[in-house]
This record gives C-alpha cells, structure tokens and sequence, in this order.
C-alpha cells in the first residue's frame, strides 16, 4: 500500500492529477470496521489550463510506461488494482478540496471527509451505498453541524431525511 | 428481548466499535483476510477478483489485532 500510494503521490507531484484523495470503500474503512473490497478508489482533480485535456489517459499512459497494466476500469500499481475516478460534479470538487490530509506508514496521502464520504453514498444511492451510509452512523464520528452544510449546499437535505427515517 | 439476547447485541456492536479503532494498516490487513475468504466464493460465480499482493510487512496477524 505504501508503494502504490507513493506513485500516487509522484502523479501529483508531477501534475498529472492536481490534488487527489482517496475514497470509496478503501476511504470509508478510514472511518468505520474495514469492509471487503478488491479496489483503491481514487479521487482526481485533473490539471486544467491551456492546452489542457480533462481525461485520464495521461495518467493511464504514464502508468503503463512504469509497466503498470490495466485490468477492467483499473490499473494494478504495486499489487493493488487503482480506479481513478475525476471528479465530476460540485460535490466531489468540495470533497476533494476539503480532503483530510494523512499518512500511511509514513507515507503522505489524503482521504475524503467522512461527511463527504457519507454525502457522496447518499447521492450516489445505491443498495451498497445505503449500507455504508448506515455504518457512518453507527461507527464514525461525524461532524453534525458540517454534515448538514454540505448537505444543504448540495441540495441532499430530502435524500438524507429518507434515510434517517 | 432477553437479557442474553441484549448482551450478544452490545457485545457484536463493541466488537464493531473496536474495530472502526484500528490503525488504518491495520484495517488495511483485514480487508486482504477478507479478500482472501471472498475471493473464492466470487471466483466459483464467475468474477473475476485481484486480491492485494502487498508485502507481508503490510499484513500484520489479523486475529492478534481485531481480538484486542
């Protein structure tokens, strides 16, 4: 894990991604009991700019000549099969800006909120993602007052009030 | 419900509780336990699944550390 997210971190650091961080189950698990899952969901914010392309093959191009190959929607970098996945709407764009730094045996990395976390299931809202909705509120500590911001500037307020019910 | 029935549940949810405390590595080496037990049921009904070859310095005894 420590070298997959060290390339990682060499992405960014040579601008291939703008800012990145960490999510899906592997961000949930930051919060909650961990829960089975075969991929490293990866949050990017791309470079934008003159000239600048909003797709990921720069990344996949840069991966695969490391040798790094693909396998389905992800590329397997030191073992573990990474999906990057752009950041598409407002929300994610917050979830990332406001990403909490972190380490991984010494290793710098990020990982989304657990309220963006928790707002991006809710939008999202498939069967799994009501699960783990249901585990942020039984395990994690959350921010009530933050939660309800974002939840609010994001327009996920009658979302929530279902799922609470 | 029973007093035993009661004591099961409290002891499932601090077990639960108990392990959304581990260190991230630590949940991290968990979740390769778990994809090495899954992997073989999701395999059998044609998924095809990857599990994590990472060094066995990332995988500490999982029973050691969930059982604290």
């Amino acid at each position: 894990m420590e070298k997959t997210l060290t390339v990682i971190n060499e992405l960014e650091k040579a601008g291939f991604v703008s800012r990145y961080a960490r999510g899906g189950a592997m961000g949930a698990t930051f919060y909650v009991e961990p829960v089975v899952t075969f991929d490293l969901d990866v949050f990017v914010v791309l470079p934008t700019g003159p000239g600048a392309l909003l797709s990921l093959a720069p990344i996949y191009e840069k991966l695969r000549s490391r040798g790094y190959q693909e396998e389905g929607a992800c590329i397997i970098i030191e073992g573990i099969p990474v999906q990057f996945l752009p950041a598409y709407n407002p929300l994610l764009e917050e979830a990332l800006a406001e990403a909490r730094e972190t380490t991984y045996a010494e290793v710098p990395t990020r990982v989304l909120s657990v309220e963006h976390l928790l707002a991006i299931a809710l939008q999202t809202g498939r069967p799994k993602d009501h699960e783990r909705i249901q585990l942020f509120l039984k395990e994690a500590e959350l921010d009530r007052p933050y939660l309800a911001a974002l939840l609010q500037r994001h327009g996920l307020e009658e979302l929530w009030k279902k799922v609470k019910r | 419900m029973t007093t035993e029935l009661e004591r099961i549940i409290a002891a499932k949810e601090k077990r639960r509780r108990d392990l959304a405390a581990l260190s991230f590595p630590e949940k991290v080496a968990i979740v390769v336990q778990l994809q090495k037990m899954v992997a073989p049921i999701l395999r059998g009904r044609g998924r095809e699944v990857r599990v994590w070859q990472i060094p066995a310095a990332d995988e500490r005894p999982v029973a050691a550390v969930a059982s604290r």
